[in-house]
């Protein structure tokens, strides 16, 4: 079925590295609180965190480490996923 | 441009004023470390932290082993060996003093971190029977199992145990505060240092920091060479704030530095070119010594230093016949022959005997209690691998004993780099030190990272401690002078003048520092010559002059940025007039001139500013003399206090 869709500008992102699962997340913002770049600010009561410099994530990983609810998932860019397999699946010379 | 409202209140038109015995600028490990040492001397302690103390720093996030413990009770080196090696290893271009400290006290610290709360022996018996464990102590270790200097550590609960002592004891925790400058007695440049100015970075207030002694244990220089502005965060192995705000800022109070003219081709991040640190299939630190294969499954033989293959993987962790030890570590790339341990073979070798790339780190074949060391519990300690790479590889199920993990590159490079792509590693430049761990500004101590020729965790923490308390003895007798108001009134002008920049017509700091990584690549490359060098000179001062002034910053976080990247320029120019210094090739700095050929083994050249001129003076290599004599000469009470303790721990 035909659909006229609708368009917008956005910030084109290069990562993104925090996803927060808001089924989970209380707002605390210990995460926030945590982070040595600074990379979030405050989002509203009850909510996540607001990744405001995503791009200056160094990816430590502390933000998931003080999450007591496990609501954050850190996501490495696409092109920093270390590529891993079976050893079975080497083809023997 | 996003119209959003900045969410915290703008503090610019206030400053905060505080004092105490000792100040401490960073709160890292060293910085946590010193802290702690100086308030247990009863002084007042100031720690200032650029983000939050908990998991702040290089080693917040974790760190897997400890290097150089050469006085645990199951060491078979003494101090004295250990150091030595270090120093012969590099034909004496290494921080002896510094070095020295954290071969003598880093197990001192590591009993005291453990006190504090820190997790360092393997107390729920996970490796017993393992052969890198002690089983009447339930250390482990790493690396030389039969020398046992080297330790293998649950880094991830060090930090929180730290800041939790620092408040115990009642230093003062000032956090989100970047440390801008140095003040030094009636704003001379070259005299005593008595405190600090620093930034808000999220309401943009100015502070004053005033003590008896200052400590210096910011970070070493990066994103000199390296930068991508859209993944600023993975320039460097460090965290993106840990930029060397220290160096420049010693820089222009006139303290003195040296190895500055040292870089090395770019071994982590770089950029976003290599993946993840640990994340990848290597045997080298984390991964040490894991079993590498090709792309056929075919095992990569390991050989000793005379180049006999080793056919068992215990084999791997034992010194050559006839060697006392081995070194490895994190300065360690190509150890001497007399240091060097079990390797595998080169990818020349390899090349030539029909082994495929890409090779993979295989685990599936490794005793398990060694597989579990690396995967689970190193990979998982060690700085950013407990969320990244062990519980995200796992999710994804990664299982070590059927999977294996691609290197990049041919041995334990995560990737390939290019000669211009260099970094500050393996053992640079920074602050000149004394027995005292102080500067040439009375008053100022300086630890970890900031020190030249600094390398891993241990080195910060046993660095650190003994800066703190010499700072302590020095406030003991020191009085606490008032800041230079016209010193102050400038660096507040400094500070706050991106804030009104044109936002239109002024460059942000990704362009800035894009510019000067660029610059750097281009002028001090891997090949030198005067030419070159004296072209970026001008490039980059004229970058002080027409663009620094221009630079805009939209609210404080965005300043915080800027003023990082303004010190970056600061310190780039520091390495240029160090490697116009340096007039001979020296193999071991990784300096090569193309307009002089390799001379003798010449001295350190220490540079400082002097008022903007630029004065050098050469030091010996051997300037710290008899290493145990003179560092018990400068440290009875220490070692007094210390057999106190072991005989009231024996009773």
């Amino acid at each position: 079925m035909e659909q006229k869709l609708e368009f917008a500008f956005r910030q084109t992102m290069p990562a993104q590295p925090l996803h927060f699962d808001e089924s989970k997340c209380v707002g605390c913002h210990a995460c926030m609180e945590a982070c040595m770049i600074d990379v979030m600010t405050p989002g509203e009561e009850g909510h996540p965190p607001v990744v405001s410099f995503p791009d200056e994530c160094w990816y430590c990983g502390c933000c998931v480490m003080e999450c007591q609810t496990g609501a954050i998932t850190l996501r490495h860019p696409l092109m920093n996923q270390t590529r891993w397999v079976e050893k079975a699946s080497l083809k023997k010379e | 441009m996003t119209t959003t409202p900045w969410p915290y209140p703008s503090q610019t038109d206030r400053t905060h004023r505080l004092s105490a015995d000792v100040v401490v600028l960073g709160g890292g490990i060293a910085g946590c470390m010193a802290a702690i040492a100086a308030a247990r001397k009863g002084q007042s302690v100031i720690l200032v932290d650029k983000g939050a103390v908990k998991r702040s720093g290089a080693g917040g996030s974790g760190c897997d082993h400890w290097e150089s413990a050469a006085t645990n009770p199951c060491s078979r080196v003494t101090p004295e060996e250990l150091t030595q090696a270090m120093l012969d290893d590099n034909d004496g271009y290494n921080n002896a003093i510094s070095h020295y400290i954290e071969c003598r006290e880093g197990w001192d610290r590591l009993l005291d971190i453990e006190e504090m709360g820190g997790k360092i022996r393997d107390d729920q018996d996970e490796f017993s029977g393992a052969a890198f464990r002690d089983e009447e102590s339930k250390l482990l270790f790493a690396y030389d199992y039969r020398n046992r200097f080297t330790l293998r550590i649950w880094g991830t609960t060090f930090k929180p145990a730290m800041l939790n002592e620092c408040r115990r004891l009642g230093v003062t925790i000032v956090e989100r505060v970047m440390v801008t400058s140095l003040l030094t007695e009636g704003g001379q440049c070259g005299a005593r240092c008595i405190g600090a100015t620093g930034l808000h970075t999220r309401t943009g207030a100015f502070y004053v920091f005033t003590g008896k002694a200052i400590v210096m244990a910011l970070s070493r220089p990066a994103r000199i060479w390296l930068f991508s502005s859209a993944h600023p965060g993975l320039c460097e192995f460090r965290p993106l704030s840990c930029i060397g705000d220290g160096h420049a800022m010693g820089w222009r109070a006139g303290a003195e530095f040296t190895m500055m003219e040292k870089s090395v081709r770019a071994q982590f991040s770089s950029a976003g070119r290599s993946f993840p640190p640990y994340s990848t299939g290597n045997n080298h630190n984390t991964w040490y010594a894991a079993t590498l294969i090709d792309a056929t499954g075919r095992e990569i033989p390991y050989a000793d230093r005379d180049g006999n293959l080793l056919s068992r993987v215990e084999e791997r962790y034992l010194p050559a016949k006839g060697q006392h030890y081995f070194l490895k570590g994190g300065s360690i790339e190509q150890a001497k022959y007399e240091f060097e341990g079990p390797e595998t073979l080169p990818y020349e070798q390899l090349n030539a005997q029909g082994y495929r790339l890409p090779f993979y780190a295989d685990l599936s074949t490794l005793p398990e209690l060694e597989r579990k060391a690396i995967w689970g519990f190193m990979v998982g300690q060690e700085g950013k691998t407990q969320v990244p790479v062990y519980q995200h590889f796992t999710r994804a199920g990664f299982d070590p004993t059927r999977h294996v993990l691609q290197c990049y590159g041919v041995g334990w490079t995560s990737a390939e780099f290019l000669p211009q792509e260099r970094q500050l590693f393996g053992l640079p430049g920074g602050f000149m030190n004394d027995w005292n761990l102080m500067t040439n500004l009375p008053g100022l101590f300086v630890c970890g990272d900031a020190l030249f020729a600094s390398n891993c965790y241990g080195h910060a923490a046993a660095t650190g401690s003994y800066a703190g308390r010499k700072a302590a003895a020095y406030a003991q007798s020191a009085s606490l002078l008032s800041a230079d108001e016209a010193q102050v009134c400038q660096e507040r002008a400094r500070v706050y003048a991106p804030l009104t920049a044109d936002p239109q017509n002024g460059v942000s700091w990704k362009e800035l520092n894009e510019a000067i990584a660029k610059a750097m690549q281009n002028y001090c490359g891997e090949i030198k010559r005067d030419e070159l060098l004296q072209s970026g000179v001008e490039l980059l001062s004229r970058y002080e002059r027409e663009v620094v002034p221009e630079a805009y910053a939209a609210n404080p976080h965005e300043l915080t940025r800027l003023l990082e990247v303004f010190d970056i320029l600061t310190v780039a120019q520091l390495i240029l007039q160090s490697c116009l210094k340096r007039r001979e090739t020296c193999p071991k700095l990784e300096f090569y001139r193309t307009d002089a050929p390799c001379g003798a083994p010449a001295p350190f050249i220490v540079i400082r500013n002097d008022n903007g001129v630029v004065r050098t003076r050469t030091v010996p290599l051997d300037y710290a003399g008899d290493l145990r004599d003179n560092y018990e000469k400068h440290n009875a009470d220490y070692l007094s206090e210390l057999e106190e303790k072991r005989r009231g721990t024996k009773a």
